[in-house]
């Protein structure tokens, strides 16, 4: 159901067994007992790091302090909701001048206004223009607007990234096939305290009348993060 | 000067790897259990990423989600939600579960996928 | 998760900012242990202020379960790239913005 930019990378014993049909694996999931062993997901047996979380997060239910619901509702919601907001602000802002200057001004109240409860985050949209082209890191770490783009790409929270995007942003825009004329000023946004950060692209030429929709399906995770510029597909 | 472990930006390094390897199932889950813990306000944000930076010297060895749920750890246990103790008994009681040896050191799932 | 809760504005009032918008201001050359959200590339540089996000809890503070009281002004900040980077191969206009506490921050011109 998802397009590839969404799709989770599951290991190929998963994709036999579930296909790349997400809604079925999440199903799935909800039918078993969280405690019971089910590894259909993943290769081999679970790690040490997998064993410390699902012994946190058993130790917390007994407790009564989360419950196993709450952690599966967050799955689906980072998995099936929130990789789509983003893409869903930026096409209402193309299309709405108003609704545009609203998210340029206060991004939390203008991304609420649809719907994309962004909770504790506070959001700053930053537009692409002919002399501007905006690229969002989190160098301290891997702060990304995650209720507007669901779970950052393993890319994002590279060292190489983090390191390099803040001294060397063309060099590393070329590695993702962005090219960028020096008449164009780089800007980038460290994300490092308690804003979150969104990139409106410049809408490409041979987009009018299209529906917010097919706009949203242009904008990918990477357009919004700066790194790739929306193309018209083939 | 450097004075945390992720305070990296400027330093020098090699060409990013431009494909996102996604996330396995145990991850996924692992960060919504995360996020629940920070929603119900058990922990909050800054917590855990100075929990994090405390790794200090293993930090640049770990990947994401063994550092987000070292982090999680360490202020789970500072906040008395369990102990130590507490908490090694439970990982050997699921390790039992799935017939894991204690041995078993943390593997980077290697068979297919990453 | 309330309406309310999330169409609350992303900024919030900082009546007693000391700097405004335009302001120069130069990054403490400070390397102090412990949790601090100021990375260390951009200490001692100077760059502009770009505006103004409100007044938040330290999370210097809160990192260690405190309540970040009183609260914090928080700016963002704006460099060129070339002030940042002796090196720097970029456009000359290329720049570098981020998120900085007000007690990060010394008038340009100051000595530190």
């Amino acid at each position: 159901m998802s397009g590839p930019a969404h799709t989770t990378k599951t290991s190929g014993h998963a994709d036999t067994d579930h296909g790349h049909d997400h809604d079925h694996d999440h199903e799935h999931d909800h039918e078993h007992d969280e405690h019971k062993p089910i590894n259909e997901h993943d290769d081999g047996p679970p790690g040490e790091y997998e064993i410390m979380s699902r012994a946190m997060q058993e130790l917390l239910e007994q407790q009564g302090v989360i419950t196993a619901e709450q952690v599966a509702e967050r799955m689906e919601l980072f998995d099936e909701v929130f990789p789509y907001h983003g893409g869903q602000v930026v096409a209402r802002a193309w299309v709405d001048p108003e609704f545009k200057k609203r998210l340029l001004a206060d991004g939390r109240a203008a991304c609420a206004e649809m719907g994309a409860m962004l909770e504790a985050e506070r959001l700053i949209a930053v537009e692409n223009t002919p002399e501007v082209h905006n690229v969002i890191v989190c160098t301290l770490c891997s702060c990304y607007p995650r209720a507007l783009l669901g779970m950052p790409p393993t890319w994002y929270k590279s060292r190489n990234y983090r390191s390099r995007v803040v001294f060397e942003p063309r060099a590393v825009l070329r590695e993702f096939g962005t090219m960028l004329p020096d008449s164009v000023t780089v800007r980038v946004h460290d994300s490092n305290a308690d804003m979150r950060y969104l990139v409106i692209p410049m809408r490409p030429q041979g987009t009018d009348g299209w529906s917010e929709e097919k706009l949203a399906a242009i904008l990918s995770r990477d357009t919004l993060v700066g790194v790739r510029l929306p193309r018209i597909p083939a | 000067m450097k004075t945390i472990p992720s305070d990296i930006g400027g330093e020098p390094a090699g060409p990013v790897d431009i494909i996102d390897h996604g996330m396995k199932h145990w991850e996924r889950q692992a960060n919504a259990f995360r996020s629940v813990v920070q929603l119900n306000k058990i922990v909050c944000t800054d917590e855990l990423r100075r929990a994090a930076e405390e790794l200090g010297d293993r930090y640049k060895d770990m990947h994401y989600f063994e550092i987000t749920t070292s982090a999680v750890r360490k202020v789970l246990v500072e906040k008395g939600l369990f102990t130590e103790q507490q908490l090694q008994a439970k990982m050997a009681e699921i390790r039992k579960r799935f017939d894991v040896p204690d041995e078993m050191d943390s593997p980077l799932k290697g068979a297919g996928g990453k | 998760m309330s309406n309310t809760a999330s169409s609350k504005s992303t900024y919030t009032p900082a009546p007693g900012a000391r700097f405004t918008v335009g302001d120069q201001v130069v990054v403490k050359a400070a390397y102090p242990p412990g949790h601090r959200r100021t990375p260390q590339y951009i200490r001692r540089k100077q760059g502009v202020i770009e505006r103004i996000c409100g007044a938040f809890p330290n999370p210097e503070e809160l990192a260690y379960g405190f309540d970040g009281k009183p609260y914090r002004v928080l700016y963002r900040v704006r460099f060129y790239q070339t002030h940042v980077w002796e090196s720097y191969t970029g456009s000359a206009n290329d720049i570098i913005e981020m998120e900085i506490y007000e007690h990060w921050l010394e008038p340009a011109g100051v000595k530190t």
